[in-house]
């Protein structure tokens, strides 16, 4: 899988920058939370490496949608397609998913039971059935790159959240996902540990991944994002580049959210 | 973030002041005897009040079965007229064989000892620091042991397959002996010498392979040299005392769990014929008595099965407590189950682990070390249940106390073997307690 993987990475090289490939294609999702419809009509291309931010009020769907993406929730119309492979409920769909899609929560929901080093090695060393020594020393780099290598054999309750969340990233990168999404990876951390954990997302961003990023740090959503969405009751309002969407809304429903995210953050 | 105002003046720089000690307040014992009993008038009247309630009420137990007990007699008669107010402890001793083997020949109770011995000896490396995959050991032991013991236990003929199964058991106990001692002793472990070879034929898991291949090794020689040994016929019938409650008792509380286990997974499945089947059984099993679960074992059970088949009254009772044990224990996991945050599982799915993977490696070990107090708990009350077997005439400990009474030279001793009964109880129940403590502890350590 892994020799094939490359395969496909070098083929998209040749093609050029010129027509980047399809990450992620959604089309007329639907769903409902028994009479609540939650997700109506949405459609949304991402291509590779490209970063979207998606922000909202709360109850417009946003994280629902973003779940949809790797299956953490069922959909009742539409489809998902990652690289041109439409997602079932299958195996396959599953391999597909777990070989492709990283995923961070905003309760970083780390194992408690592990330590930090068996939190990263356990997926790679059971799924990607890589030998444990192997999939130490990876993960060990990984550590070190969100700069957690010294905590390596602690407990998840035994360091703060920040540095949870960089050893979330860092467990789902151990699984070389070409995708990451954020389900508001910075909504639980305190002020002084956001910073933490934007560095890595931006390190993240700046190495080529494909990300979608559910948050309200407009300043990320400035500095990264090649497209910014702005959902409200379960529809994508409004979508384009962050100078457009955030500095010239065309939506009242937008400008209104703004303001308030704006006013809250100064 | 830009939003923060700018110093103007210069800041002064912040050194956080040095920790000390946390503050001792106890000064040894008598500290402490004058902090908690003694502290006050109130409090040191209570404190000699307790005292003097604890004096009376103990002593004449303690002169009972102490100061005035016979520990030497041969009959209750001899007893009473030593001391006519102690304790006749001689009935116990002289019952203290059976107590232990029931019925079992004297001369062959050497297997009992032996394969006793043998688990013990196999739990033992589970307590080394140095030891990995003690999983492996643990499964290895539930899957094989019982057929080396039983065959060691029964004796007779038990056929060709259970032979070569008590051989392979055999040998794993020694290769896992001499691999403790090659770890102790920094060499590499006994499979590892077959890797090189093994991986000219098969590049991939050759330390497994290695592994297997001096186990089938061992096996081999291990039944070879073995081939004319034999072992006199014991029937289960002459089974008894604290062994039968042990062999009851054991069985069922390594057999609980993975049925409860299985039966919570169960009742939360989605699919529904796997869930009606786990909850139905679960509800059937809650809602009876366990003595009407064991009647229905030894009445019921022959029914549906051929008249040919000999079934095994031990066998019978060994299958309803489990199951019995089990629609318990499934409760008392699905409990566990439902402590773990939804994000456990969404952590899980998008790493990719799929739903036995989850289980195994995320889910399972939190809820059961949640539920450990719970666990040893039913298991402390199950081991105490078996003793319930003596109503369908199983010979274990309690009917076997109780048989102390209708002996001749004994004939009416009812408290003396009942009191000893409990104390051995009280001896295996508490230190399953320490040791579910011990091992929370353990678990919990660093969290």
């Amino acid at each position: 899988m892994i020799l094939n993987r490359e395969s496909v990475d070098r083929s998209s090289e040749k093609k050029g920058i010129a027509k980047a490939r399809t990450a992620i294609e959604i089309t007329g999702l639907n769903k409902w939370f028994g009479e609540l419809h939650v997700l109506k009509d949405v459609s949304l291309s991402v291509s590779e490496k490209e970063i979207i931010v998606i922000c909202g009020p709360s109850g417009s769907g946003k994280s629902t949608f973003i779940r949809c993406i790797n299956h953490l929730e069922n959909y009742q119309e539409g489809t998902v397609s990652i690289f041109g492979e439409k997602l079932e409920s299958n195996k396959k769909s599953a391999v597909l998913i777990r070989n492709n899609v990283g995923m961070l929560f905003q309760n970083f929901n780390l194992f408690p039971h592990l330590t930090i080093l068996q939190n990263c090695t356990l997926g790679p060393i059971w799924l990607r059935k890589i030998p444990e020594s192997e999939s130490i020393k990876q993960s060990m780099a990984l550590l070190d790159r969100v700069g957690i290598a010294a905590l390596a054999s602690k407990y998840p309750g035994q360091i703060s959240g920040g540095q949870q969340q960089r050893v979330a990233i860092a467990r789902s990168l151990a699984m070389e996902p070409r995708i990451m999404l954020f389900d508001e990876p910075t909504s639980a951390l305190d002020p002084e540990m956001i910073k933490e954990v934007l560095d890595v997302m931006i390190d993240l961003a700046e190495s080529g991944m494909t990300m979608m990023c559910v948050t309200h740090e407009m300043q990320f959503a400035h500095q990264v994002a090649d497209r910014v969405i702005f959902m409200a009751d379960g529809e994508i309002v409004e979508i384009g580049p962050p100078d457009q969407v955030l500095k010239n809304p065309k939506w009242d429903r937008t400008s209104q959210f703004l303001q308030h995210v704006l006013s809250h953050k100064s | 973030m830009d939003s923060q105002a700018t110093p103007k003046t210069e800041l002064l720089n912040f050194i956080p002041s040095p920790s000390r000690p946390p503050v001792v307040i106890t000064h040894g014992f008598t500290g402490w005897l004058k902090k908690h009993l003694f502290g006050g008038f109130w409090n040191t009247l209570l404190t000699i009040a307790v005292f003097t309630l604890l004096y009376l009420l103990l002593k004449p137990f303690l002169e009972w079965s102490l100061v005035k007990a016979v520990w030497t007699a041969s009959s209750r008669r001899e007893c009473l007229s030593i001391s006519p107010d102690g304790a006749c402890w001689a009935a116990v001793i002289r019952w203290s064989n059976n107590l232990i083997y029931g019925r079992y020949p004297d001369p062959l109770q050497w297997r009992i000892n032996l394969g006793i011995g043998i688990g013990i000896i196999w739990l033992l490396p589970l307590a080394l620091k140095k030891i990995k995959h003690k999983i492996v050991i643990g499964l290895m032991a539930v899957v094989f042991y019982p057929f080396l013991a039983s065959y060691l236990f029964l004796g007779g003929d038990r056929g060709r397959l259970h032979y070569v199964i008590a051989s392979v058991a055999l040998a794993y106990l020694f290769m896992l002996y001499m691999n403790i001692i090659l770890i102790y002793l920094g060499k590499k472990q006994t499979g590892q010498y077959f890797e090189s070879l093994i991986e000219r034929f098969v590049p991939r898991r050759a330390d497994l392979l290695g592994h297997l291949t001096f186990l089938l090794i061992l096996s081999v020689l291990i039944a070879f040299i073995f081939r004319d040994f034999s072992l006199q016929d014991v029937s289960t019938d002459v089974w008894g005392g604290l062994f039968l409650t042990i062999i009851i008792s054991g069985f069922s509380i390594v057999m609980a769990l993975p049925i409860g286990i299985l039966l919570a997974l169960g009742r939360r499945s989605q699919m529904p014929v796997v869930r009606w089947f786990s909850i139905a059984t679960i509800e059937l099993v809650r809602s009876v008595p366990m003595i009407t679960v064991l009647f229905m074992s030894v009445t019921m059970m022959p029914l549906f099965f051929p008249n040919t088949m000999d079934l095994n009254k031990l066998a019978q009772v060994i299958i309803a407590v489990c199951i019995f044990a089990g629609a318990y224990m499934a409760e008392t996991v699905r409990g566990g189950l439902q402590a773990i945050p939804k994000g456990q599982f969404d952590a899980a799915k998008s790493i990719g682990l799929g739903y036995w993977y989850t289980m195994a490696f995320i889910i399972l070990p939190q809820a059961l070390r949640a539920m450990i107090p719970n666990i040893v708990t039913s298991f402390i009350s199950l081991f105490k249940d078996t003793t319930l077997v003596s109503i369908i005439g199983l010979f274990d400990l309690m009917l076997m106390a109780r048989n102390i009474s209708i002996d001749k030279n004994w004939f009416g001793l009812h408290t003396e073997p009942l009191v000893a009964i409990s104390v051995l109880f009280f001896i295996f129940c508490y230190t399953m307690s320490q040791y579910s403590q011990r091992l929370e502890r353990h678990l919990t350590k660093g969290r």
